[in-house]
């Protein structure tokens, strides 16, 4: 996602556009949701931080869209363009996620998790998310490409360049859909919510945390793009190896040694795969295992 | 009780044991050293009952004084100057940890040049931390402001440490007439230390001063350690008027000497303000109208009470023992910012000395007054002014000559 | 010693204390040690931590801990060790903490820290005969900022801050060595591929007192650049091309606790990790590879 946005920002500026991008990470941590943003104008650009009124959101992997901690719908309004990559027709996302404003997804196929994990994803969003802008030009997309990429190698540039094209010119029937925002009048803006803080007991009031184990809430499960699945048909419940090897703690082994994965939170390592010794444990694609709900021994 | 004559570390070593502090992290720095090593001879002999360990860093010794009192223990340490520098990492993180102890630092001039005289620049480095400042005139202030100090920082409503800073050698060295507290009444002012919720223990396991992500969570935890240090203000007047009643001395927050009718008055802390009061005694004598005001509380910054003190005197001398490279007094932008916009303001005049224990004799005192007598009249406050004489310039140029004078006769060739 | 509960694999826990729902990366080698560090401990415990990756274990209100945790800074979590277990032992002369209530004191840090800035701490600490363990993840980098090189970093070793075509010039400091010099009840390198030996080892600093320190060697997915999935692997070669040795020190003597019966040479190791890459291609820098076998090799030849 950095990538994309680096593309488009070079691209905008490219076309003479003031440019600000920045990537923004989540948990900091390989494998974690990241999203990136790229604001353009005609003139100096102050404001500054998280665009809370978007024109335009690119998302690449759309296990995410339906995550609220993921924050991907924030500040969405009826003109924002929604660009999803995805297998589902726009429609389909529409009604989803009852949204009043334009839904375009990426004329690609092949397997979802798959294209969200693939190199030059960033490319093509970047090049889905120029052609929908409308003011910038193939020529300008394609110096951009080839300036943020060069530093891995003819190949990747030519790669990259060939896929963000090919969806550049694909979207040609939506070229220019998205709008150019306006700044909003003083008497438009809704006064700050102010409070007075009061003054609380150092029990709340410090950073410390009264209960244990309270990181279960968190759902790292949301980093997978493959899941490791269990064929208890081979598994030797050894009673050790694959739960002991688990990084996370994400994987318990019952009283009659049968492990059993956390869904909830496992990231999708797949050490446990590499590590059991009859190799039980396969790595499936998260989109399909979504679809297809696990067997556990009856 | 009888007074003793005790020097401001002796003092402080009192304090410390009357109010039966559990734990002593430690590490030598002068001035200060002599009170841990009081200290140690008290646990090691059983006048004190805890332990007193040696850190290899104040910066250390910081995190191991908070860590104990996160662990429901009443803490004591002391350092200055550069020590208290070398902390300055945890001074700023442990506030935060809203958990209370007590750290005496005994006021030295900071490098560069390093000295070992005092001034102020130490412990105003650590205004904008989180500490409780308390300020000394005296020794008995000292060892009273110790006991006051463990009270307010343990009460609920603050919960924060609490820096007791007395000037080195000036106090720390010198032998005053000291009055020590009955340990009984010392007691019954300062009961034992209650954790409360924060405190480690395996039936109630606690993660504390835990990484916070997000800017509006942050802001709420550093809003509310603010906000905590405000209630200090009412918390201080309660406690030091508790104080007074079992132990006959008042040290509120602020000391106003002679400053009901004045005209003008000088504004400055610790114990050289003491001088400031014979000053003002010599200037009322030849007809001005001079008076002193004296904060002892300096976080949290007693606005109130100084607004009520000084608005409508005619003129204020603001004397800071420290300076900001690039802007000046310290002392005097507080007191600015707390009196600007007020109805009946004062002039300010700035005035920097002290520093590295830089005396103020009679003469700057009344000289200082006459200044801000005619900033007044004219409506229009001087420059800052950095108090030096041409004496001392002539005493320095000597020192000089010889500094540069061997490089001369040497040459560069080797 | 009272005869140790883990002797076998199949003694080892099958339930895990360290909550899941960590900021981690995905195959963490530090995360995989410290899971089973903490099954063997058990939750009485406080984590005092210094700054670098774990200090995200915990962030408001989450924490993975069954028992407790105390950040303190970079330079002085073995200071802030120091004052917890001082308090605590105050608290118990003092009848005010019930035996019960008692906690061990645990430090936990990477390599910055431990190798580092907070050398110092971890010295005095042992001198004052604190009675604490010490726990470092070592990624051999400063690896919460980007895989800057530390102390920890290895020769040759591709980093943030060394990437010219000879990698890290620097070698890596030995600390398990300062840490014996300093004569502590205990010094143990473990491993998260080796679980038996690890296990065994924190049992025994358990069962002790005094100063006792681990130092976990911690596969970095993100660091090291390889597929998380690879973690057990690159530990295991580790052990078995001799590079990372298993050993203990205790009332001065240094055992090894594994020793490799033939040793794989130390490519099978560094070829699987990008940041070696630049040994391998685009042209193989025997040189440099002969370096540092020679050097696993003259330490083999000293130590057995």
């Amino acid at each position: 996602m950095k990538t994309a946005s680096c593309i488009l920002g070079d691209a905008f500026f490219a076309e003479g556009f003031e440019v600000q991008d920045a990537p923004r990470y989540g948990a900091e941590r390989r494998g974690a949701p990241i999203f990136a943003f790229v604001r353009a104008d005609r003139h100096a650009i102050n404001e500054r931080g998280v665009i809370t009124r978007p024109d335009l959101v690119v998302v690449a992997d759309e296990t995410l869209v339906t995550v609220a901690a993921a924050g991907v719908l924030q500040g969405l309004s009826d003109r924002t363009v929604l660009l999803i990559n995805s297998a589902e027709p726009a429609a389909v996302w529409r009604e989803r996620l009852k949204l009043a404003c334009p839904v375009v997804t990426l004329p690609a196929s092949g397997d979802a998790t798959e294209r969200a994990a693939l190199p030059h994803i960033g490319a093509i969003c970047a090049g889905a998310a120029a052609r929908l802008l409308g003011v910038i030009s193939r020529a300008s997309l394609e110096t951009a490409i080839a300036a943020e990429l060069a530093i891995h190698g003819a190949n990747v540039v030519a790669l990259n360049r060939e896929h963000a094209l090919a969806v550049f010119d694909a979207l040609a029937p939506q070229a220019g859909m998205v709008a150019e925002g306006c700044a909003i009048a003083v008497t438009d803006q809704a006064p700050p919510q102010w409070i007075e803080l009061s003054a609380e007991t150092a029990e709340i009031a410090a950073p410390d945390i009264h209960a244990a184990a309270t990181s279960v809430r968190v759902p790292t499960g949301l980093w997978r793009t493959l899941r490791p699945v269990i064929d208890y048909e081979h598994c030797n419940r050894c009673s050790w190896i694959c739960s002991t090897f688990c990084p996370d703690s994400a994987i318990a082994v019952e009283a009659d040694h049968t492990p059993r994965i956390d869904y909830d939170h496992c990231k999708g390592c797949l050490v446990c795969v590499s590590v059991c010794p009859p190799h039980a444990i396969r790595a499936v694609p998260e989109h399909a295992a979504v679809e297809e709900p696990c067997r556990a021994p009856s | 009780m009888p007074r003793a004559l005790l020097t401001g570390n002796a003092a402080a070593a009192w304090g410390v044991r009357l109010a039966e502090a559990d734990y002593v992290p430690a590490f030598p720095i002068t001035p200060q050293t002599e009170i841990i090593e009081t200290l140690a001879r008290w646990f090691d002999g059983g006048e004190m009952s805890g332990r007193i360990t040696m850190l290899e860093s104040e910066h250390s010794m910081v995190t191991a004084a908070a860590a104990a009192a996160a662990t429901g223990t009443r803490v004591f340490t002391a350092t200055s100057s550069q020590g208290l520098l070398y902390a300055m990492e945890m001074l700023y993180a442990v506030p935060g940890w809203r958990v209370p102890f007590v750290l005496v630092n005994v006021s030295r001039g900071v490098a560069t040049p390093i000295t070992l005289e005092p001034d102020h620049n130490d412990v105003l480095a650590a205004r904008d931390s989180g500490f409780l400042q308390i300020h000394c005139a005296n020794c008995q202030e000292v060892l009273d402001s110790i006991l006051i100090a463990y009270r307010i920082a343990e009460d609920p409503r603050v919960r924060l440490p609490a820096i007791v800073n007395m000037d080195g050698f000036y106090l720390s060295f010198t032998r005053e007439p000291v009055e020590i507290p009955d340990p009984v009444a010392a007691r019954r002012f300062l009961p034992p230390f209650a954790a409360d919720a924060i405190e480690f223990r395996a039936s109630r396991p606690i993660s504390q001063a835990v990484a916070v992500l997000g800017s509006s969570q942050y802001s709420y935890f550093r809003y509310e350690a603010h906000l905590a240090a405000m209630q200090a203000l009412t918390a201080y007047d309660e406690i030091a008027g508790a104080y007074a009643a079992e132990f006959g001395r008042h040290h509120p927050a602020v000391e106003a000497y002679r400053c009901d009718d004045a005209e003008f008055v000088f504004f400055m802390m610790g114990s050289f303000a003491t001088k400031a009061r014979d000053a003002v005694d010599r200037l009322r004598e030849a007809g001005t109208k001079a008076g002193l005001v004296r904060p002892r509380l300096f976080r949290p910054f007693p606005v109130d009470t100084l607004r009520r003190l000084l608005l409508g005197k005619r003129g204020v001398a603001v004397i800071d023992q420290n300076i900001s490279f690039g802007k000046g007094g310290v002392l005097y932008a507080e007191l600015a910012s707390a009196l600007y916009g007020q109805t009946g303001a004062p002039v300010l005049t700035s005035f920097i000395g002290g520093l590295g224990g830089r005396d103020f004799p009679p003469e700057e005192f009344y000289e200082m007054a006459r200044v801000t007598r005619r900033a007044a009249d004219e409506g229009r406050a001087p420059e800052p002014r950095l108090l030096y004489t041409a004496g001392e310039l002539r005493e320095m140029r000597k020192l000089q000559a010889i500094a540069l004078v061997e490089r001369r006769e040497l040459g560069d060739a080797p | 010693m009272k005869e140790p509960l883990i002797r076998r694999m199949k003694d080892l826990p099958s339930t895990h204390l360290l909550g899941a729902g960590t900021a981690m990366c995905a195959g963490c080698g530090g995360l995989g040690a410290l899971h089973q560090v903490h099954d063997v401990l058990g939750a009485k415990a406080v984590f005092v931590n210094a700054a670098g990756c774990m200090t995200l274990l915990t962030t408001y209100p989450f924490t993975p801990f069954r028992g407790s945790w105390l950040y303190t800074s970079m330079a002085s979590a073995p200071a802030g060790a120091q004052g917890v277990r001082d308090a605590l032992d105050i608290l118990l002369d003092k009848k005010r903490l019930l035996p019960a209530d008692d906690l061990s004191a645990v430090v936990l840090t990477g390599d910055g820290a431990a190798y580092g800035m907070g050398l110092s701490a971890t010295s005095a600490a042992i001198e004052r005969g604190l009675d604490f363990l010490y726990l470092c993840y070592d990624n051999e980098g400063y690896g919460n900022t980007g895989q800057q090189s530390s102390g920890a970093t290895p020769h040759s070793a591709r980093t943030a801050t060394s990437v010219g075509e000879r990698g890290y010039p620097g070698t890596k400091k030995d600390l398990f060595a300062i840490w014996a010099a300093h004569n502590p009840a205990y010094v143990a390198t473990v491993i998260g591929a080796e679980p038996l030996d690890l296990a065994r080892k924190i049992e025994t600093a358990a069962s002790l007192r005094g100063p006792r320190l681990i130092l976990a060697l911690a596969p970095c997915p993100a660091g090291w650049d390889f597929d998380p999935a690879q973690l057990v692997e690159i530990g295991r070669l580790a052990v078995h091309t001799g590079i990372f040795p298993l050993k203990e020190f205790r009332d001065g003597k240094i055992t090894h606790t594994l020793i490799p019966r033939t040793r794989l040479p130390v490519e099978e190791y560094l070829s699987k990790q990008g940041r070696f890459a630049h040994l391998f291609s685009p042209w193989r820098n025997d040189e440099a590879i002969a370096e540092i076998q020679a050097q696993v090799d003259r330490y083999w030849l000293n130590a057995t």
